[in-house]
């Protein structure tokens, strides 16, 4: 179990977050650029000091500021941390790299090969790092920390930068790896579907809060605010009836179909502003009640400027406060 | 054109040197004691330099110290002034009547006209030079190098001894290679302090000055044969070092 109650200062707020990742659990942090969410994990792993809290892993504390202060230093804490640079050691081979963490009593041949083979580097054992790509150098990256056998796995945004499919094979071989060692993984994340495909819970992250944790579709569906909602992809906030000052509904483009399907959810109906190509459908501004809504459809139903009428499948509701509040009882057509 | 303008005068040194003239100059009695004085202050230079030179050199490239620019200014200067001022200005440092020079004293020591003086003019000289070469190849390495290395379960020494310095390698043996062909070629501040005992710069100076420009060439090119050898298999080394790493 992965422990962390703590406050970190940053240049303009502070951190303040609590995570609990049990065994063999995976947690994504998703947020903003420049949430707090590296320096959460920079805390935990000890490269950046902590004003108060606490950090535990498998019952071991490894940071308190309450007495006896404990700082157990970086070398000493079993924590994996890959981010998005692999960070390979270029003066030492593959295998010199997969090997750096064995202790001297360790001869590891063995579990290197084993692990090489496994992770599909085995054919690059005696290459030096500046010859391999990025796929393969985050490959031996996973595979040092691996035999350097830490107890809990921290990744810094990874595999950002990676094309789509490289990304989802490595976050799988993560994925496997964690799970066959019961480790506690913490995934920052800066992209919603790669925290989803990676994690049991997500924990949303904003200015140094966390704002939300629960299992990733709970947070995803059913956001406690209307700033997780906006973080989480919700592009328009359309009012239940003419009240300006009442309860509005999230609007996520994703979660939209064609038509009046009032049994569903939310129906909208008003001008289509704009029509843009996304991906194999199109993505269309609908004007209505004054609110400028995105939709993504499988397809155009209507010209620029013609009527639209869709429907908003089962959108969650925020009070004036922001704070997630009870669908109302009749939702009409706008 | 360049290449060959600077290459000039080694090569004028290569024509107007004879086998016999080398013969007759190096094999005259105490001829190669100032290359023994220079090979041996040199060394101790050199280790001097990589002892406190290195860890300063270091600090200044992580930001360990306070007002960096500071420290920074601090070698820059003493690597723009003229090595003939920096020996004056040693004599008022470390001269026998100075604090510095009394302390010395104590231990039985003199930074005037001894060995120890001619190691550190030595070093007033060559160390700007190795630090500042230092501390550009500490540079060059990402930070989260070492960082990744404790957190694969080093101390820091011992990710300094694996990591830090295995990569810094080429460009610390490069900046030792210039400062020990600066300590070897010292003369301004070593004449101001350390007449005695002779090293070769000062062996080629009197011998120009009692005997002429031709008897002083034949120590001319032992200062090159002495100064040279370090720097190219540095740099060679670098090379192959570098090259390697690319695979």
């Amino acid at each position: 179990m992965l422990e962390a109650d703590v406050e970190v200062d940053r240049r303009h707020f502070t951190v303040r977050a609590s995570l609990h990742v049990a065994d063999g659990e995976r947690l994504a942090l998703f947020g903003p650029s420049g949430a707090g969410k590296s320096t959460l994990l920079e805390a935990i792993a000890g490269l950046v000091p902590v004003r108060s809290g606490r950090v535990a892993l498998g019952g071991r504390v490894l940071t308190s500021t309450a007495p006896p202060r404990v700082r157990v230093p970086v070398w000493q804490r079993g924590v994996g941390l890959l981010r998005q640079q692999p960070s390979l050691f270029p003066h030492l081979t593959v295998a010199g790299n997969l090997r750096y963490g064995l202790g001297p009593g360790q001869a590891g041949d063995q579990s290197v090969d084993s692990l090489a083979r496994a992770l599909g580097i085995a054919g690059l054992l005696h290459a030096m790092p500046a010859r391999l790509s990025g796929g393969q150098a985050h490959r031996v990256a996973l595979g040092r920390l691996l035999l350097a056998g830490c107890d809990a796995l921290l990744l810094d945004e990874p595999y950002a930068g990676l094309d789509h499919a490289l990304r989802r094979s490595l976050t799988g071989l993560v994925v496997s790896f964690a799970a066959d060692r019961q480790l506690p993984a913490v995934l920052v994340a800066h992209e919603l579907a790669e925290a989803q495909a990676f994690a049991h819970r997500l924990a949303v992250l904003d200015r140094g809060r966390l704002l939300q944790t629960g299992p990733p579709d709970q947070v995803v569906l059913r956001p406690a605010s209307r700033r997780v909602a906006e973080l989480v992809g919700y592009l328009g906030f359309v009012p239940a009836g003419p009240r300006v000052d009442g309860p509005v509904a999230g609007i996520h483009p994703e979660r939209v179909v064609p038509g009046a399907r009032p049994e569903e959810g939310m129906v909208l109906a008003g001008r289509a502003e704009a029509w843009r190509p996304a991906g194999p459908g199109w993505e269309a501004d609908l004007r209505t009640r004054g609110v400028l809504v995105t939709c993504r459809l499988a397809a155009r139903s209507c010209d620029t400027g013609g009527d639209l009428e869709v429907t908003a499948v089962d959108p969650p509701w925020f009070g004036p406060d922001g704070a997630a509040v009870p669908a109302p009882e009749r939702q009409r057509a706008c | 054109m360049i290449w060959l303008a600077l290459l000039g005068p080694v090569i004028a040194l290569l024509v107007h040197l004879s086998p016999a003239a080398i013969r007759a100059a190096l094999t005259a009695p105490g001829a190669l004691a100032p290359l023994v004085t220079s090979l041996e202050s040199g060394a101790v230079t050199l280790a001097v330099l990589l002892c406190l030179g290195t860890p300063l050199a270091w600090l200044m490239a992580r930001g360990g110290l306070p007002l960096p620019r500071v420290w920074e200014a601090g070698l820059l200067c003493s690597l723009l002034l003229p090595p003939l001022v920096i020996g004056l200005l040693l004599v008022f440092m470390v001269g026998p009547v100075t604090p510095v020079g009394q302390f010395l004293a104590t231990l039985h020591l003199s930074a005037t006209n001894t060995f120890f003086a001619l190691v550190v003019a030595q070093v007033y000289e060559a160390a700007p030079y190795y630090v500042l070469g230092a501390q550009a190849a500490f540079s060059e390495i990402d930070p989260r190098m070492e960082q990744q290395a404790e957190l694969l379960g080093d101390r820091p020494w011992r990710a300094a001894r694996r990591v830090t310095l295995p990569l810094a390698a080429p460009g610390l043996a490069m900046a030792l290679a210039v400062a020990w062909a600066r300590a070897m070629g010292a003369f301004g501040a070593v004449i101001i302090v350390a007449y005695h005992p002779y090293g070769l710069p000062l062996q080629i100076w009197t011998t120009l000055q009692e005997t002429g420009l031709a008897s002083a060439l034949p120590f001319a090119l032992v200062l090159l044969v002495v100064a040279l050898p370090l720097p190219i298999a540095a740099y060679v080394w670098s090379a192959r070092a570098r090259g390697r790493r690319r695979g």
